[in-house]
């Protein structure tokens, strides 16, 4: 029996509600007590296609999914050959076959089989075939003891505003789910258990409603975006709340625009932002370029899919690290971190906008489809701990003549007024400038301009979210990686010391400007080091590798096929390298 | 104020970068003018520009200016209008700059209708890069990217803005500073997106529409007595016609602007006050619990 881990897949046809009863599921998990993950996995289009949606849920927090699907709910012969082969050997499926019948070498005899009529009971018995989700989670909450009072109450509260009689029929939906199962697998229970813990005082967010959230509660007040998955939803969100803090948001007619109206609102004084994935991402660099020459403090969050071009839109993928470092013609400062967590979205989007001020150049918050669009538990935000830092804004009268916007400083930094202030009148030409911002193309003001701008980067590093160390910090083998990667390496780590092999893990919060001291200093007495990202060339083993010269103990361990890694993609890299150099005996 | 400004305080020490002769100083001096004689004072006004000769403009009006990349003069312009609607906001371009590159934008913006003017300073040929074809210049305009005449038709902004919602569009010729002073008055004082397209003859590369071509080839429509500037149909009619160009105050209408209908506060966003610890910023995440 196994309590209390679990991961739910509930798959069928995009459009049929799956989504909405996957967040159910969430929910009633959270509820009663268990750390859970959601990973979306959909087709780029709204009706049709095999979709799934997966939820896991455990005593502790994963941020990622597991080694195998131990329960999945099919509603068509589809989506158990998608991913029959992922169950774990002594999981279940719940198939309904009301029109079809699995095939006998599709039938794996290692899990359970529990067939149900779903959509013959949705449509003849309750008579409406829209609750087929709904019956799937009834018999899914009956088979794995999930707590029938907290399905009722979450299906309430989904359905209340679409009315008594919609929340009528999924009650009776949800009773005829379970009743199917006490009836007809009385003697076959699951192998799966779930007792309630506690459910303190905990969220259940997704990352990018978390980016939205801190960006606000960070004082943007401004955003501008045009729709693009999986980044959309940032803006959805800025346009609910941005208002009622006295903000505004703009869908703009594409991203040319959507970056430049950022530039120039900030400009004009406001914390402003965009969010965007590759393509929109790719349209924005020129503008971004201006905005590093005209210091205009900008955040940019990019939510990674899969690329080139169209790619995978809805799947996930690390591929953009390098866009966002090299893209751009000419040099210019700039800032890259990304969150490993829901929890760290929140709080790297509020610091995101402090760092754009401080240092009045473009901030990315890189952040990828398996993180950005799951859904986790986390607990209460703790808005005490932001605060705001305009930097060097000036908005007091200065002296015309005197004041230079682009003033040299030892820290790169200059004081910036806004539009409005007396005396600060200028131009903020994408031409090089001097430091009043005349266009110039005298040589020695433009090396000098160059130092001054690159100057920030230097000193914008000791405010740059730092590293975290995973794991035994004095362990032979080391692994990098970040962003939604986070998760699955880290439980990649537990699970090597449960096996007696210690790991640590640098989780890198900031990517750019490189943190080249303290990965040199991680990796230096490493046996073995392990990067872990999902992109085909090893991007950021290759930055790795850029500073640190060639390694030959350093190895790649790549997934690009748009699905995020299950930490077993990771423990098995590492024993098979780790034994042919004979490590995982000699640290038993 | 005390004492009214002059347009000599909407000057710039920065020289001009322009040939002599050019165009582009009419629309400058005939601006400067314009702000001073609506009372406008120099750091309530943002001005931005794009790309080209005419986009230098902006290094030359005494003002908080923004010269960003080619084509992008528009959603700056509407953004700084959202984030500060206190400010006088100016956007100016050459033909290239909105009817090519930025002619998505052009198309927006006018749909938008921010409280803010664009002035589009029209020489109908490539200057800065010597002298390609545009988007207005006649078909069959011979340069060194069209040796066998320009096979395109020219765009004609005004209809195209009249078709897409523009609320106030004019034309004036940088030549008639006369003219082109109270039109870009009217626009400035226009409550809504004003497009002011001024013919600025190019000396240097344009051969074929010069002064004397436009003072041949031009007329105000105020000429003809009937004239509606209210009227739509009206305004079809001269822009279509394929005789002399129109100049004056072609068409106006009143729409709620883009500031009235995006539910800005009544501050500017700019005054807004930021407190990340408010009670209400928190309870946010109840809506997560």
């Amino acid at each position: 029996m196994i309590v209390n881990n679990i991961e739910i897949m509930f798959g069928g046809q995009a459009g049929d509600g799956s989504l909405t009863t996957g967040d159910l599921i969430a929910g009633v998990f959270k509820r009663m007590g268990l750390e859970v993950y959601t990973y979306k996995d959909f087709p780029s289009r709204i009706r049709g296609g095999h979709t799934n949606y997966v939820i896991r849920a455990g005593e502790r927090p994963n941020y990622g999914m597991a080694d195998f699907v131990d329960g999945l709910v099919a509603f068509d012969l589809e989506a158990v050959e998608a991913h029959i082969e992922e169950m774990r050997p002594g999981g279940f499926v719940i198939f309904d076959n009301t029109s079809e019948v699995v095939p006998e070498h599709v039938k794996r005899d290692d899990v359970t089989w529990y067939e149900i009529p779903i959509g013959r009971m949705a449509k003849v018995d309750l008579g409406l075939e829209l609750v087929r989700n709904t019956i799937a989670l009834g018999a899914l909450g009956a088979l794995i003891g999930m707590d029938p009072q907290a399905v009722r109450t979450d299906v309430t509260g989904v359905y209340k505003r679409k009315g008594e009689k919609v929340v009528d029929i999924n009650i009776r939906a949800i009773e005829a789910g379970e009743n199917f199962v006490s009836e007809h697998f009385a003697q076959t229970p699951s192998g799966y258990a779930l007792r309630a813990g506690i459910d303190g005082d905990r969220l259940i967010m997704m990352g990018n409603d978390a980016i939205g959230y801190g960006s606000l509660v960070g004082g943007c007040r401004f955003m501008a975006g045009y729709p693009i998955t999986p980044a959309t939803d940032v803006l959805e969100w800025m346009a609910k709340y941005a208002p009622r803090y006295g903000g505004v948001t703009v869908q703009a007619e594409d991203e040319l625009a959507a970056i430049n109206m950022v530039i120039g609102a900030s400009f004009t004084g406001v914390r402003s932002m965009t969010a965007t994935s590759g393509p929109g991402q790719a349209l924005m660099t020129e503008a971004i370029g201006l905005a590093g020459v005209l210091e205009i403090p900008i955040v940019v969050v990019e939510c990674a899919r899969t690329g080139p071009s169209t790619g995978m839109p809805t799947k996930t993928e690390q591929s953009n690290l390098n866009h966002l470092i090299f893209s751009g013609h000419g040099e210019i400062p700039k800032i890259v971190i990304s969150p490993g967590t829901v929890e760290d979205s929140f709080y790297l989007a509020a610091q995101a906008f402090n760092l754009a001020d401080k240092y009045q150049c473009p901030v990315f918050i890189l952040t990828e489809q398996a993180l950005c669009q799951s859904k986790a538990t986390l607990p209460r935000l703790d808005l005490s701990r932001v605060h705001i830092d305009r930097g060097k804004m000036v908005t007091e009268p200065v002296v015309f003549g005197e004041y230079k916007r682009f003033a040299f400083t030892d820290d790169g930094v200059s004081p910036r007024v806004i539009p409005g202030v007396e005396g600060g009148m200028h131009l903020a030409p994408g031409s090089e400038h001097n430091d009043a911002g005349v266009i110039t193309e005298n040589t020695k003001n433009r090396a000098r301009m160059m130092e001054k701008r690159m100057r920030k980067m230097e000193s914008a590093r000791p405010d740059l979210p730092t590293p975290l160390v995973h794991g035994d910090p004095r362990a032979e083998i080391a692994i990098l990686g970040y962003g939604a990667n986070r998760g699955p390496i880290c439980e990649a780590q537990d699970r090597l010391a449960s096996q007696g092999v210690a790991t640590r893990f640098l989780e890198l919060r900031t990517l750019w400007p490189f943190p080249e001291d303290e990965v040199r200093e991680f990796i230096e007495n490493a046996t073995s080091v392990y990067v872990v990202e999902n992109n085909y060339t090893g991007q950021l083993e290759r930055l790795i590798r850029y500073v640190v010269g060639p390694l030959e103990r350093m190895h790649r361990v790549l997934k690009y096929n748009g699905r995020p890694f299950r930490p077993i993609e990771i423990i098995e890299p590492i024993e098979r390298l780790s034994a042919l150099r004979g490590l995982t005996g000699a640290q038993r | 104020m005390a004492t009214m400004l002059t347009p000599k305080d909407f000057a710039t020490a920065t020289p001009s970068w322009w040939c002599a002769g050019c165009g582009d100083y009419g629309v400058l001096s005939a601006l400067k003018q314009a702000l001073a004689e609506l009372g406008k004072v120099p750091k309530d006004v943002a001005f931005v520009s794009g790309i080209g000769c005419s986009g230098k403009i902006s290094g030359y009006l005494h003002s908080y200016a923004f010269h960003g990349v080619h084509g992008r003069a528009l959603p700056v312009a509407t953004a700084v209008k959202l984030a500060n609607r206190d400010l006088t906001v100016i956007a100016a371009g050459g033909d290239g700059d909105g009817y090519a590159i930025g002619a998505g934008h052009f198309l927006h913006a006018v749909r938008r209708n921010p409280n803010m003017t664009y002035i589009i300073m029209d020489n109908q040929t490539y200057g800065l890069t010597k002298g390609q074809s545009s988007p207005t210049s006649q078909a069959g305009y011979v340069t060194g990217t069209s040796p066998q005449g320009n096979p395109d038709a020219p765009i004609n902004g005004l209809a195209v803005a009249l078709a897409a919602g523009g609320t106030f569009l004019a034309r004036g010729f940088s030549a008639q500073p006369k003219l082109l002073v109270d039109l870009l008055k009217q626009a400035i004082l226009h409550e809504g997106f004003s497009l002011v397209e001024v013919m600025s003859p190019c000396v240097t590369y344009n051969k074929i529409n010069t002064y004397a071509w436009f003072k041949e080839n031009t007329y105000y429509v105020t000429e003809k007595e009937t004239y509606d500037s209210t009227n739509r149909m009206h305004a079809f009619e001269v822009l279509n016609d394929d005789g002399k160009l129109p100049l004056g105050v072609i068409f106006q209408e009143a729409r709620p602007t883009l500031e009235a209908l995006a539910h800005l506060p009544e501050l500017p966003i700019t005054q807004v006050t930021l407190d990340p610890h408010s009670s209400d910023l928190n309870a946010i995440q109840d809506a997560y619990v």
